[in-house]
């Protein structure tokens, strides 16, 4: 598989967001949609925004994007006046058919990336994220499942070695694969405190159901709390929006 | 989704030496593209549009003219509304088409520098402008009157009138309120325009109700046209300005989503429901007292209709709504006159430095600042007629115009002219829509023409000494 997965990486460019450290070399093998966005309150003609702030934000995209390539990576990327921060990248997330969205935290050289699994939806983006963002790296992957009360230990090992197998075909070294269950602990608890060890959490987009849409998708609460950065794989597009 | 090439280049410099910015690649329905990957995201939807078009519109129409209509017309001022909404509709349909085909910043002002050339551009957008102003002014000392009726209704008298120092205290606090980068202003308008449609339709089914005689007092007493025929056309001139927010809705014309189907219906929605709500208020209003006694209660006569159907927490909820929806017009009038202003620093017109942007709030201090000063002074000369004409007058100019830019466009039909929605029964209805505009002038006092005239003056001095070399209007 040598396709690069496409990865968002999503910058309010004039907010003095940037590209922080070990990101670049994090996403060496993707290929990057790099978004630098500016929102701004809706009294405020987009255009106006666009008029007077092009210049100071194309410069600063110049220089990210310069980044990314010199550590290996194609870049593709767009600058957006928007009153709708999430409107946007979800768009983007659409036109440019990504599989994750980047919150980018500063982060040294990637020895060890957590994969949070929680069930098979998804997975195939996910080995897709995963086998092309470190499948040619030296880093060591370790899938991590939350398992629910009523789920078997058989259930659980059928999951992740579904995942395995796919990170193997996908030409992952099956070595630097390990896989880890928890149980009897609330997932979102247990993935932030597993984090720690890690340089990088891979996890997939929640729900929107209520819990999530009451305290915030926990994907960017753990981004919240991890200190790395964290790749939000993003759910399949729905059928009939193309 | 769909891609339309966008517009012809603008050319030439003003005295500063600023050209006008270029104009975007294409506009998709979710973004207008500028070369090298510069979006500029859509975010309002259809419903965004519908309150705008209505919070502007509601305002004035309900709560301040039913007394000052009345004692014009007769019951014959639900007649004048109703004139004024069709010419609204006349002139809707043509905007949206010219909307569908230019979903750009700046409404009116667009589609005539476009269609007609820059000094056509610069008497409407500048017009416009100042326009918006006039009519904010007209808002407040509405709210002002409505402010001064809680006073009354609280039973605290004052020693003088408090109205228009209630309409500058908010005309400050609203301009600081947009400076200062509310969030969710968007989104609050919605809300405000919501509840508003929910008091007036629960208000006015009783109101029928009663006007026909279902609860027994049955009163349609009088005879319609008891002022004879001609003030029902005076009186459509002065309540014209109820009909002023439709093209509110093309001033973020660049900011809507999916412009081909929201736009229109945004427009010609908004332009429907307000008629229907605006006419049947008159009719419930006018039955309830009688035009002669409407006519004396004056700017809050609403108050008094819902005290009479109602009792007093009637006229408290008619209170309520009235401020609301004052406030809420003049805020979508502020708001939208600084949008002309930017539309007009774009294309070099006025100087760029108007439509800065502050980098604390990310809002266009300059350009709010420039409309709330003027609004404040125009508030203290608290004549409610004469603001309201002026802004009608100023506003007809423009529609009658985008009608006529329309049927230039159409006989062109230059190749960046693409509108996805056409505006029916063409040539007929643009023609009729610019006739009827520039016909209702005719109306009006000679004072609202004669300001008008001079503003009109004023801008076009002001476009061949600031900006004498631009041209903007495209290219066949």
């Amino acid at each position: 598989m040598t396709d690069r997965p496409s990865i968002l990486v999503p910058i309010r460019v004039l907010e003095g967001e940037s590209i922080p450290e070990g990101v670049p070399d994090l996403l060496a093998n993707g290929h990057v949609v790099l978004l630098g966005y500016h929102v701004i309150p809706e009294q405020t003609a987009t255009g106006q925004a666009q008029m007077q702030f092009e210049d100071r934000a194309t410069e600063r995209l110049d220089e990210y994007q310069a980044m990314f390539e010199e550590a290996g990576a194609t870049v593709e990327r767009r600058l957006v006046f928007t009153h709708d921060g999430q409107k946007t990248i979800d768009r983007m997330t659409t036109e440019h058919d990504c599989l994750a969205a980047l919150v980018p935290n500063a982060t040294g050289s990637v020895e060890d990336v957590l994969v949070a699994v929680r069930g098979t939806v998804g997975v195939d983006r996910i080995a897709h994220v995963v086998a092309g963002l470190f499948g040619m790296t030296d880093a060591s992957v370790t899938l991590y499942h939350v398992a629910e009360p009523d789920e078997t230990d058989e259930d659980v090992g059928t999951l992740l070695d579904g995942i395995v197998n796919r990170l193997k075909d996908l030409g992952m070294d099956a070595s630097r694969i390990e896989t880890r269950v928890e149980r009897d602990q609330a997932a979102f608890d247990a993935i932030v405190d597993a984090a720690d060890a890690f340089d990088v959490v891979v996890m997939g987009e929640s729900d929107p159901s209520l819990a999530t849409f009451v305290f915030g998708m926990p994907a960017d609460q753990v981004a919240d709390r991890f200190l790395g950065p964290v790749l939000v794989v993003q759910r399949e597009p729905s059928e009939g929006t193309e | 989704m769909t891609e339309q090439p966008a517009d012809a280049e603008p050319t030439g410099k003003n005295i500063a030496g600023e050209a006008p910015v270029a104009e975007p690649e294409a506009v998709t329905d979710d973004t207008t593209v500028h070369d090298d990957d510069v979006e500029l995201e859509r975010t309002i939807g259809l419903v965004g549009g519908l309150a705008i078009g209505i919070g502007t519109m509601i305002g004035a129409g309900i709560f301040v003219f039913p007394g000052l209509a009345a004692a014009n017309a007769g019951l014959a001022a639900t007649l004048s509304f109703a004139i004024g909404g069709l010419i609204a509709l006349l002139v809707a349909l043509p905007t949206s088409e010219l909307a569908t085909a230019m979903p750009r910043s700046g409404g009116g002002y667009y589609f005539i520098s476009r269609g007609m050339g820059t000094a056509y551009g610069a008497i409407v957008g500048l017009g416009l402008w100042l326009g918006l102003m006039f009519a904010s002014a007209f808002y407040l000392v509405g709210l002002g009157h409505y402010a001064s009726a809680v006073f009354a209704e609280l039973g605290i008298g004052l020693p003088f009138s408090p109205v228009i120092g209630i309409g500058l205290l908010f005309g400050a606090a609203l301009t600081a309120l947009s400076i200062g980068g509310t969030e969710n202003t968007a989104k609050i308008q919605n809300v405000v325009v919501g509840i508003l449609l929910v008091v007036l339709t629960g208000f006015l089914s009783y109101g029928v109700l009663d006007a026909v005689g279902v609860f027994g007092s049955g009163t349609v007493p009088e005879q319609f046209f008891s002022r004879g025929y001609f003030p029902v056309l005076t009186t459509a001139a002065l309540v014209f300005t109820s009909y002023l927010g439709f093209a509110q809705v093309a001033t973020v014309a660049g900011e809507i989503k999916q412009p081909g189907r929201n736009l229109p219906l945004a427009m010609v929605g908004s332009v429907l429901i307000v008629t229907v709500f605006y006419v049947v208020t008159i009719f419930v209003a006018t039955s309830a007292f009688g035009a002669e006694r409407l006519g004396q209660f004056g700017e809050t006569a609403m108050v008094e209709v819902a005290r009479d159907f109602l009792g007093l927490p009637g006229a408290v909820a008619i209170l309520g709504a009235g401020l609301l929806a004052t406030f809420s017009s003049a805020n979508a009038s502020i708001l939208s006159a600084s949008r002309a202003v930017y539309a007009l620093s774009r294309d070099a017109l006025l100087p760029r430095k108007a439509s800065e942007i502050n980098l604390r709030y990310g809002t266009p201090h300059v350009a709010l600042l420039a409309a709330g000063g003027p609004i404040l002074a125009l508030v203290a000369t608290g004549q409610v007629e004469l603001l309201a004409e002026v802004a009608s007058f100023l506003h007809l100019i423009m529609y009658g115009l985008m009608c006529v830019a329309l049927i230039v466009l159409r006989r062109r039909s230059p190749e960046w002219y693409a509108p996805s929605y056409r505006v029916p029964g063409y040539p007929v209805v643009p023609a009729v829509g610019a006739l009827a505009s520039f016909g209702l002038i005719a109306f009006m006092q000679p004072a609202s023409i004669g300001i008008g005239i001079v503003v009109m003056l004023v801008s076009y001095l002001w476009y061949r000494y600031y900006a004498g070399n631009v041209t903007l209007k495209g290219d066949v």
